[in-house]
């Protein structure tokens, strides 16, 4: 079995002044599969995926893409690897024609036609200093000058943020031929726009409070987290009663609604079984799902949070 | 290229809905034994979902004898299985007349609203075989 394209573990960050942004972060991506980072603003993403890259040091752990740190890694081995940061690191003055051929020399499988074939699909000035071009087209540059690159590891930080559903749509669909040529590609993708990952993601890490929470294949979590809704025919829940599995809960009158993880399809058989309880199971968006798992809990609720 | 109706964010993954809707087509007869079916790649596009997923239902396709994939020619629905016995029937329907069992216990439905509701969906199955070749053709 080879290596995983992209391996962290027991990754951690401390920064001086003791926040700590990453603490036992563990992330394993095989080759060739897309991996979906999800988590609150300040769960500590873009600080793993700094670390990941070298970027940044970590104070405990390691991190490897394709076999070696980053950190150490030498220029060829780098250039297997291309980036689409938050920030805008684009040259304002140059415009994408002369980023292009400033960076062809940097990554040995950079593919010019496709550049061009890019800057045409998003609709992109060749010759116009990206300073001058709005935030959405900057994105769009980076976007291309990473795809560009043909990298074996493509690491994405917040990619569509500031684009248009048109331009979102048109990075699906560019990651979508990627996935479907031979050699494929691996991609880390950190979004908050979750349902791009229910179109691409096959593995998806969930993030919160510095480390991964959750981490699974993506039809495994639709299979697993559904909404059950209990319905007591004419009469009140009965004491203590809980819908097994249940990670959230809220009692209305007769109807019990929790989002339950479901490990079996016979979990909630026992509930069935309660005379005058009506059972019905519904499928959970992953936003949904995201914003259950992680959302504050109210005062009202009388669930424990299983993890 | 077939009417694939698949919604990403129900919850539902895609692959499952694919699964579903092209043995619903096969069932019906919209998809004929022999029909060519989209290539991995065509599809993926189509729907702008990772091809993985289509690989993943069209092996479970395969797998539950409904299309066959083809070394370098593509993937076709498949002739129709030799007849299963009765009993073969029965055992592969069993768990989902399971599932159809506790619903109707549940809402204290008797076996012959059941039956009738199951022949009636068997029968619009095979009526719909004309609809659908109306609309994919």
């Amino acid at each position: 079995m080879t290596e995983f394209a992209i391996d962290a573990c027991q990754l951690g960050k401390a920064f001086p002044g003791g926040t700590v942004a990453v603490s036992g972060l563990d992330m394993q991506v095989a080759a060739g599969t897309v991996y979906g980072l999800i988590g609150r603003n300040g769960a500590g993403k873009t600080t793993a995926i700094r670390m990941l890259l070298g970027l940044l040091r970590p104070s405990a752990g390691t991190a490897r893409i394709l076999g070696a740190n980053m950190w150490q890694a030498g220029r060829q081995h780098r250039a297997r690897v291309a980036y689409v940061s938050q920030e805008q690191h684009v040259h304002a003055w140059m415009t994408p024609r002369e980023l292009c051929y400033y960076l062809s020399h940097f990554y040995e499988r950079w593919d010019q036609p496709y550049a061009m074939r890019l800057a045409r699909r998003f609709d992109l000035a060749w010759d116009r200093q990206t300073g001058l071009m709005s935030g959405g087209e900057q994105r769009k540059v980076s976007i291309l000058l990473a795809l560009a690159a043909r990298p074996e590891v493509l690491i994405l930080d917040e990619p569509a943020a500031g684009l248009d559903p048109i331009a979102r749509r048109e990075l699906i669909d560019e990651l979508v031929d990627i996935l479907s040529r031979d050699g494929g590609c691996t991609v880390l993708l950190s979004t908050h726009i979750i349902s791009d990952l229910e179109r691409i993601a096959e593995q998806v890490g969930i993030m919160d409070r510095g480390r991964i929470m959750t981490d699974a294949r993506l039809d495994e979590l639709q299979k697993t987290f559904q909404r059950v809704q209990v319905v007591f025919d004419g009469r009140l829940p009965p004491d203590g009663f809980s819908v097994p599995g249940a990670i959230r809960s809220s009692t209305e009158g007769p109807v019990v609604t929790a989002v339950a993880c479901l490990l079996s399809e016979t979990q909630l058989d026992e509930v069935r079984s309660i005379p005058g309880a009506r059972v019905n199971v519904f499928p959970l968006g992953l936003e949904d799902m995201f914003i259950e798992l992680l959302k504050p809990r109210g005062e009202a609720e009388a669930v424990e949070a299983r993890t | 290229m077939l009417h694939l109706q698949i919604d990403p964010h129900s919850g539902v993954p895609v692959y499952r809905q694919l699964m579903d809707q092209i043995t619903y087509y096969a069932a019906s007869g919209a998809l004929k034994s022999g029909d060519q079916l989209p290539s991995i790649r065509e599809c993926a596009r189509a729907l702008s979902v990772n091809p993985t997923t289509i690989v993943k239902a069209y092996n479970e396709l395969q797998h539950n004898g409904v299309i066959e994939m083809v070394q370098g020619k593509g993937a076709f629905v498949a002739q129709p299985p030799a007849a299963m016995s009765r009993r073969e029937q029965g055992k592969a329907l069993r768990p989902l007349a399971r599932r159809l069992a506790v619903e109707a216990v549940q809402m204290g439905a008797p076996a012959e609203v059941v039956l009738g509701v199951v022949q009636e969906e068997m029968e619009k199955v095979g009526e719909g075989a004309a609809a659908d070749n109306a609309r994919v053709r």
